[in-house]
């Protein structure tokens, strides 16, 4: 898929590495500050690692490629993480997702750096529960009773 | 039906909006080829050989007299004053131009139809009975939970972007005659000993090139908790389904990797961590709220059965087109869209005008969609059935092929379709024409033709009596044949019976395998009893012999 963007500025501007290169030692000299996850990490078997960083960034440069959103789902869900989540290479199309995946913050690409945040926002309706439905109506949700128990 | 209320309409409006606005993008360059088809597609929009084609979602294959007028409207508006019904229960229009597509889904959200998810790598429309609620032997109406499931997966924040298409079917009848084994994922509605309702799952069914059916990887889920266990299915495939080859996108594929037995494990333990959150639960007011919209519309009157009418034509049609309701005093008719000649799924504006005025008059209002590419009027009053014949034959719509061998189904194939291989609606009315001649069209029956233009297998050849896959050898249209597919009660997957055979003599090679079914076909025998009891060696002496 179409990426002509490089990828390394933010990464080096966050300090962030990937999962194996990760050590305490490292963020204590503040040489790293975070982890960026591969599509492909398998984030429940990394938990233990996953958990000592303040801040883990995914990339969504690939347009096509969904893996992340449930990588943050199991990061929230299964390993219980607690920090910053940071989406990078976020191509605009994608914003509607992202916030209400779990995300906590973003990057765009340059080439979307013109647009207002407001144009991802077309949608006052939502469907399903997910980690964010904040501003939004939530049409799963019967009006009158509350969720079943 | 389904009731749509504010919230839905506003969403719709909103999704027009949204997609206007990626148009615009797309037409002022700003988004490249790649990513537009990525998000066109997910808005029911292929580029085909001569023009967009816009597929339109009918969830569930129900739909009313009004959406039928609109569709109508919309074909003779921006299309050629046609439309096509697929084998998965939609429409398409061919001849869409990319500058009017806000228009178009604009006129759509104003009888509350959109083409949301009818393609791309998404959760697509769920298939349903095109029976549901008016047969006998039902466990439940699967439409209010098709209904509830579809909304739940509409735009879902974590399941957009998946390695490959999925699609859902989900029956309510006891005998599964929708081919739940050839879906990505099936639910069967189901009853456990303690009288609960729930679903049985089975995943990793599909066509196209490696066909495979499904695995039942869990024996009940309680109707409460569906949308968990759904979403746990599809985390599995999204984080572990081979993206890299264009060719094992699909579910069917990691299943069959992994083991149905490993599969269902790497589900169930996801499952472990949202199986009890209460924001995952299936909501029961809700559920029971829409189950209200799907509430019949008539009560029993008194039994009277359907006239029989003096008229040769009207019996024929009667035996093969019609079959009663499970409420007393109503009949179910099917329209049968394959009058000698024409094409297999496609029905012009004029004749979609009329069908709503019919349902208008004859069936509350109501229509349904099959995989067959017909439609049925689901509340016809036996009083009525004879009246509503003489109105189709005035349209020439009472083509007594429902059950017979003249009822072919085909996709569009070479002839507009850019995946295509062969041609498949001209291979379909030469058979057609050939039987005709023969003067045995509408006396055939217990088997049915299929005909796909390429591997991806739109047409379900797989599950045909007769199926025929299209390829290209030089320049040439050829036709693998494979015979013995099945839905009924079963999916059964058809077995080829040898090589590929060319266009120009498809037709003698069709009509060889017909031949042996009847000399061979005892009283009441149906193609599959035939093949099984015979064995294929027979057909294949007949076919290359």
């Amino acid at each position: 898929m179409v990426n002509t963007v490089e990828k390394k500025p933010s990464v080096k501007k966050y300090q962030l590495v990937n999962v194996e290169h990760w050590s305490l030692e490292a963020r204590r000299l503040a040489l790293v500050k975070g982890i960026i996850l591969r599509a492909n990490d398998d984030v429940e078997s990394l938990a233990l690692i996953l958990n000592q960083a303040p801040l883990i960034a995914v990339d969504f440069s690939n347009f096509d490629d969904g893996r992340s959103y449930s990588q943050v789902k199991l990061l929230r869900k299964a390993v219980g993480y607690k920090g910053e989540i940071k989406a990078l290479n976020v191509h605009i199309d994608h914003l509607q997702f992202i916030f209400r995946s779990g995300i906590d913050s973003y990057e765009l690409l340059p080439e979307y750096q013109k647009y207002h945040s407001d144009y991802a926002m077309d949608f006052s309706i939502c469907y399903q529960a997910a980690e964010n439905n904040i501003g939004l109506v939530e049409q799963h949700k019967n009006q009158e009773s509350s969720i079943y128990e | 039906m389904y009731q749509y209320n504010d919230n839905d309409t506003q969403f719709l409006k909103q999704r027009v909006g949204q997609f206007s606005k990626q148009v615009n993008r797309y037409l002022e360059r700003e988004l490249n080829d790649d990513q537009f088809r990525s998000l066109r597609l997910r808005n029911g929009l292929y580029e085909e050989l001569h023009a967009y084609m816009l597929r339109v979602a009918i969830p569930y294959g129900t739909l009313n007299a009004k959406q039928l007028q609109q569709l109508a409207y919309i074909a003779d508006k921006y299309d050629k004053g046609y439309a096509h019904l697929t084998t998965r229960q939609n429409i398409q229009f061919n001849w869409i131009q990319l500058t009017q597509m806000g228009e178009i889904l604009a006129d759509l959200a104003k009888v509350n139809l959109h083409a949301i998810q009818t393609s791309g790598k998404v959760v697509r429309n769920i298939t349903a009975d095109p029976l549901s609620g008016i047969r006998v032997d039902e466990i439940a109406d699967a439409r209010p939970y098709c209904e509830l499931i579809r909304q739940w997966f509409t735009l879902h924040p974590e399941f957009s972007w998946l390695p490959g298409k999925f699609k859902i079917a989900i029956n309510g009848a006891k005998f599964d005659e929708i081919g739940l084994e050839f879906h990505d994922l099936g639910l069967q509605l189901n009853v456990n000993d303690k009288n609960q309702l729930g679903f049985s799952v089975y995943v990793g069914g599909g066509l196209g090139a490696a066909p495979m059916l499904a695995v039942k990887i869990k024996q009940f889920v309680a109707e409460q908790d569906v949308l968990s266990y759904l979403e746990s299915v599809l985390r599995v495939y999204n984080l572990k389904g081979q993206r890299d080859n264009a060719k094992r996108l699909r579910i069917k594929f990691l299943v069959k990797k992994l083991g149905g037995e490993k599969f269902a494990e790497l589900v169930e333990e996801d499952w472990l961590l949202s199986r009890n959150d209460s924001a995952l639960k299936l909501n029961l007011p809700q559920l029971n709220a829409i189950k209200k919209d799907f509430e019949l519309p008539i009560k029993p009157v008194k039994n009277t059965a359907t006239e029989n009418k003096v008229d040769f034509n009207f019996s024929i049609w009667k035996n093969n087109n019609v079959i009663a309701n499970k409420v007393s005093g109503y009949s179910i008719v099917t329209i049968s869209l394959t009058k000698l000649g024409s094409t297999p799924g496609n029905v012009a504006a004029e004749e979609l005008r009329q069908l709503a005025k019919l349902a208008e008059y004859y069936s509350l209002g109501e229509i349904r969609t099959t995989k067959k590419q017909d439609l049925i009027l689901p509340f016809v009053k036996n009083d009525d059935v004879f009246k509503l014949w003489y109105a189709l034959k005035i349209y020439d719509l009472n083509s007594p092929h429902n059950n017979t061998f003249a009822h072919i189904v085909a996709c569009p194939g070479a002839d507009y379709c850019s995946l295509a291989k062969a041609v498949s609606i001209s291979v379909a009315q030469r058979i057609q024409q050939r039987f005709h001649e023969n003067n045995l069209l509408f006396e055939i029956d217990g088997l049915n033709l299929h005909i796909s233009g390429c591997e991806n297998s739109c047409a379900h050849h797989h599950v045909a009596d007769i199926g025929l896959l299209g390829l290209n050898k030089g320049r040439q249209s050829y036709y693998q044949i494979t015979l013995g597919g099945s839905t009924k009660y079963k999916t059964v997957l058809g077995k080829k019976i040898g090589r590929a055979i060319s266009v120009y003599k498809i037709v003698d090679a069709v009509e060889d395998i017909v031949n042996v079914y009847l000399e061979n076909k005892a009283q009441g025998e149906n193609f599959s009893q035939v093949l099984k009891r015979i064995g294929i060696q027979i057909f294949k002496e007949r076919v290359y012999g």
